[in-house]
Formats: C-alpha cells, structure tokens, sequence
C-alpha cells in the first residue's frame, strides 16, 4: 500500500469514527427533545 | 527468534527518523511522539491517583469513628464526588490510555499513531479538564457533592461550580473520544504486513474493542450533561418534573454509558494481563480467539444490561428480568477469560516476578468483585443491596485490585522496556504484599457493611459499623503509603542494572525484538511479516 493511500484510509477511517461519535451526541439530545 | 531480534534493531536504527527529541519543555507541549505522549498520560495519572487517593483518605479518616469528626457532610460529599470522577476519568483510563500510547505502536509494528497531533491534544486537554474541576474546591458553594452520576434534580443545586463540572466533564468526554479514534485508525490502518487481525496480540485487541465503546458511550455521557445544562441555564425541562421532564430519563441515559465505563476501565486491564500470564508461565495464551471473541461479547452485553443500576426506581417485571438476566450472561465470557488465564498457567513453567504476583492477586481479586455483581445484579437482593456499603465494596474490588492492580502489573511489566532498566525486585514484590493486604483489609470488610445496612455516601453511622469502617480506615491508610513505594521505584529504575532488549525470558512480541530502552523512533521500516507472527509461534 502507499504511503498516499494510507494517509487517505486513515483520514477516512477516522471521519467515520468521529461522525459515529458526533450522531451518538446529537442522537441521544435529539431523543431527550422528543421525549419532553 | 534471531532474525526478529536483529530485524528489530535494523528498524529502530534505519536513520529515517534519526533526529533526537526536542530539547526542555517544547518536547512535550508540542509532543507528537506515541512514547512521549504515553509517558504524560502515565505520569499524569499517576498524580491523579494521589489526588484522589488523598481525598478518599479524608473520607476514610471521617469514618475512622462514628460521629462527625474532621469535615463538615457538605465536604464529605465533594470529596465522595470528586474522588470517583478523578479516578475514573483521571487515574483509570489515563493511564490506560497511556499504556496503549507506549504499546500499541510497539506491538503492532508501527511507527506512531497514525494521528499524533490529535494525540497531543487529546493529552493536553486532559490537565485543562482537571484544573477546572480541582478548581471548583474553592468556588462559592464547594465542588460538585452529587456523586459522580450527577443525578439530577440534586445535581442542580450545586453552587457555582456547576457549569464548571459541565465544562469539565465535556473536555474528558473529547479528550477520550480523540484518544479512541486514535486508537481504531491506528490499529486498523498501521498494523505490519500481515500482522491479521486475529493474529494481534490480546492487549491490542482490548484496546480496539474499548475505543469502540468509548466512541458509542462518552458522547452519550456528553448529550446527559449538554441536556443538564440546558436545563439549569437555559429553561428546557429535559429532566425536571416540574416543566414535564423526567429525572429517571437521566438514569437511564447516565448508565447507557455508565455501564460500559465500567469495561472501558477493565477490557485494557484483561488485556495487561492476557500479556503478562502467557510470559511467566512460559506458554502461549491459552485459547486466544475465544479471549477475543469472550472481549467482544462482554463489550455488546455491556450496552444491554444498564438499568441494573436503577432497579430500585421502579421498572416494569419484564424489565427487571430482562436486565438481571442479561447481566448474569455477562458471567459467561468472563468465566471463559478467567478459565482461560488458568489453563495457559496449567503446567507452566512459572515464576513470580512482581507484575506476575499482581496479575495473579487480579485474577483472584477480580473474579471476587465478579461475584459481588452477580448477587447485585438478582433484582430482588438488588433492593436490598443498593446504595448500601455492598456496593462500594464490590466496585472497588473491580476497580482497585482490578484495574489498578493491572496498571501496576503493566508499569512494572514494561518499565524495562520504557527505561531500559530493570526495576528494584525486592521493593517491586514489596509494593505487591503490601497494596494486596492492605487493598482486602480496606474492602473486604465493607461487604459485611453493606449487608448489615450501612448505606454509602454518608459521613456519620451508627455504632454498631465501628468496628469494620474502623478496619478499612487502617487499611486505606496503609494501602495509600505502600503507594509511595510505587513511586520510588520507578525513580529508583532509571539507576537499575541495565535491561536486555528480551527482558524477560519468557516475552513474545514484537515489542520484545526492539532495544531497551525502545529507541525514541522505532519501526519505522515496518517489521518483516514473519516477525509479526513471532508471538504465536
């Protein structure tokens, strides 16, 4: 694998896990807003 | 096995990276070396640990004898709250972090963590969080005194130091968070050629499976917070009756990431040991895939069984069956990881150097901690138990002789290796008699607390606990000094006879092919694919 593929699976890699993270947060607010 | 060792010098000698660390304090604010930053991460937590260590001497001082004695029960409070979030949030996981900085890139054949200033970060972020919350000790009002669940409406009567715990707890959550992405893109994309995923040593897939969790649980943790905030600032009513909320929604979303905190601070500690007991016993891992596949199930039950915190609140039948069931399923991958640890012992060829003797008091102590939670998680004794001094008990035997008995097994394991010095055997196996007396007399008596009715949180007691807090008293203060030994031990190192790059007779893995001490830029020519399978040969 190249060093500019590798660069490009880990800027990928994490973005997913980040977004992931991110839906976590606003998922669990949004859940408290229909809720109340 | 020669042909490792001397592939492993070639990388760590490749003259790719051959320029040194920066000179005086740019070395590590700037850090973007994985060594570097996992030494701040340990060191950090190292003084978290005494922080919070002496604020749970001031509670056990308290406790020395019935009646109200040094402190005041506001304090007593801030002291049980702010005890439990910096050892959690900055002895514990710190200092696993800080491992997986130091070992992952080691053991997996990589030159660094594939995001090393978001590495820095994630450090830096970590004392900014601490100071804020130290800080709020002398704000109007005193330090957060809820707990460290933050239950709400109580938590909302804390004084000024509110938004400041807020803050606090969200700078954690992002530190974390950083450090789990980290993690994952680490291993997933810088492993050595054909080092496959099964083939990755035990406490790297630990680690892999605990940042998962952190990335599902921490932004939960902060969605609770963001809502608690909101509600004391900003006029929502997400968990207060009185606007149409629901105090119990908090609970439940609290312990949806409480839960799997709990394995995200002992997944890490499984996988110290999986490395240390194969090394001693001169065997290779008993059953590694059914370790891995035991790791992975323990993390998804984690996400299911949350509301055995709360049985107490009130919950449908069908509930409470559901989660007492699926919390005792738990027992089940866990008795295969102990199983596991005993049959690669079977027949070993053993010996008891001090991060063998802690891996041991774990796999006893732990498993002792196990069972407390399984009697807690039977709903109908659950109604007894909780918030009685059966609980504390039982999570600080998961999470003294647990996880800090595994750190220390780690540190001592590894300090060869960090230094390039062996460490002080004598004071080493010293530490370890004295940490594991003292830790049971501490802990042990309070399950006999908890059952005769002693609830936790409470300054004062009647007289007939005097006898027991009276022994746990004694044995946390004796547990905090054999601490101290700890502490000149690893000074004490970087004098010691000088280690070899193996270190210990029986250590497989690519970390063990390099020097000792591990050059500052080390594989930076990925290791040789059949080195990488070295450790299961």
């Amino acid at each position: 694998m190249s060093e500019a593929e590798r660069k490009k699976n880990i800027r990928r890699t994490a973005l997913i896990v980040g977004a992931v993270a991110l839906a976590f947060y606003i998922g669990f607010i949004a859940m408290g807003v229909l809720r109340s | 096995m020669t042909t490792a060792v001397l592939d492993g010098h070639a990388a760590a000698d490749s003259g790719e990276h051959d320029h040194g660390p920066a000179k005086g304090w740019r070395r590590w604010l700037y850090a973007t070396n994985h060594k570097d930053i996992g030494s701040m991460y340990l060191v950090f937590s190292l003084l978290m640990f005494f922080f919070g260590g002496s604020m749970a001497l001031v509670i056990r001082t308290e406790l020395f004898t019935p009646g109200l004695q040094f402190v005041d029960p506001a304090f007593f409070n801030q002291m049980t709250t702010m005890h439990a979030l910096i050892m959690v949030f900055g002895a514990v996981m710190p200092a696993f972090v800080g491992l997986a900085n130091w070992m992952i890139p080691l053991m997996i054949g990589a030159p660094d963590m594939a995001l090393p200033r978001m590495n820095n970060w994630s450090f830096w972020i970590l004392p900014v969080a601490f100071t804020i919350l130290a800080s709020t000790l002398f704000m109007p009002g005193g330090a957060p005194a809820s707990g460290w669940t933050m239950y709400p409406p109580l938590v909302l009567q804390t004084g000024d130091a509110f938004p400041f715990l807020i803050f606090s707890v969200h700078l954690m959550g992002i530190s974390s968070i950083m450090g789990a992405i980290n993690v994952i893109v680490t291993i997933i994309n810088m492993r050595a050629p054909d080092m496959s995923l099964l083939k990755m040593p035990m406490f790297v897939w630990t680690w892999l499976i605990t940042a998962y969790l952190l990335i599902a649980v921490m932004p939960v943790l902060a969605g609770a917070v963001t809502m608690l905030l909101t509600d004391q600032f900003f006029g929502t009513s997400f968990f207060l009756a009185a606007g149409g909320g629901d105090p119990v929604m908090f609970q439940h979303i609290f312990w949806f990431f409480g839960h799997p905190e709990v394995y995200i601070m002992i997944l890490p500690a499984f996988g110290v040991v999986s490395e240390i007991i194969p090394t001693f016993s001169r065997k290779k891992l008993f059953g590694h895939d059914s370790m891995v596949y035991a790791a992975s199930s323990i993390a998804f039950l984690s996400f299911i069984v949350w509301a055995h915190h709360m049985f107490t609140v009130g919950m449908p039948l069908t509930g409470q069956m559901f989660f007492m069931f699926a919390t005792m399923l738990i027992a089940v991958p866990t008795g295969v990881k102990v199983f596991n640890w005993v049959a690669t012992m079977w027949r070993g060829a053993m010996t008891f150097e001090t991060p063998m003797l802690f891996s041991l008091a774990f796999v006893f102590l732990f498993t002792i901690g196990g069972f407390s939670g399984l009697m807690l998680a039977i709903a109908p004794a659950d109604i007894q138990y909780h918030d009685t001094y059966f609980v504390v008990a039982h999570f600080h035997y998961v999470l003294v002789p647990g996880s800090v008995f595994a750190i220390m097994a780690g540190a001592y394991y590894w300090l060869p290796k960090w230094t390039g010095h062996m460490y002080n055997e004598t004071l080493g196996k010293a530490h370890f008699w004295l940490s594991t007396i003292f830790v049971n007399v501490t802990f042990f008596p309070m399950h006999f607390l908890g059952l005769a009715g002693m609830p936790r949180r409470i300054p004062d007691y009647s007289t007939q606990f005097t006898d027991f807090n009276t022994i746990a008293s004694v044995g946390a203060i004796g547990f905090g000094v054999s601490q101290l030994i700890f502490v000149w031990v690893v000074i004490a190192a970087w004098r010691g006879e000088k280690a070899t790059d193996r270190v210990w007779e029986g250590a497989h893995g690519l970390e063990w092919t390099l020097p000792s001490p591990a050059p500052y830029h080390s594989w930076a020519t990925p290791p040789k694919a059949r080195i990488a399978n070295e450790a299961f040969e």
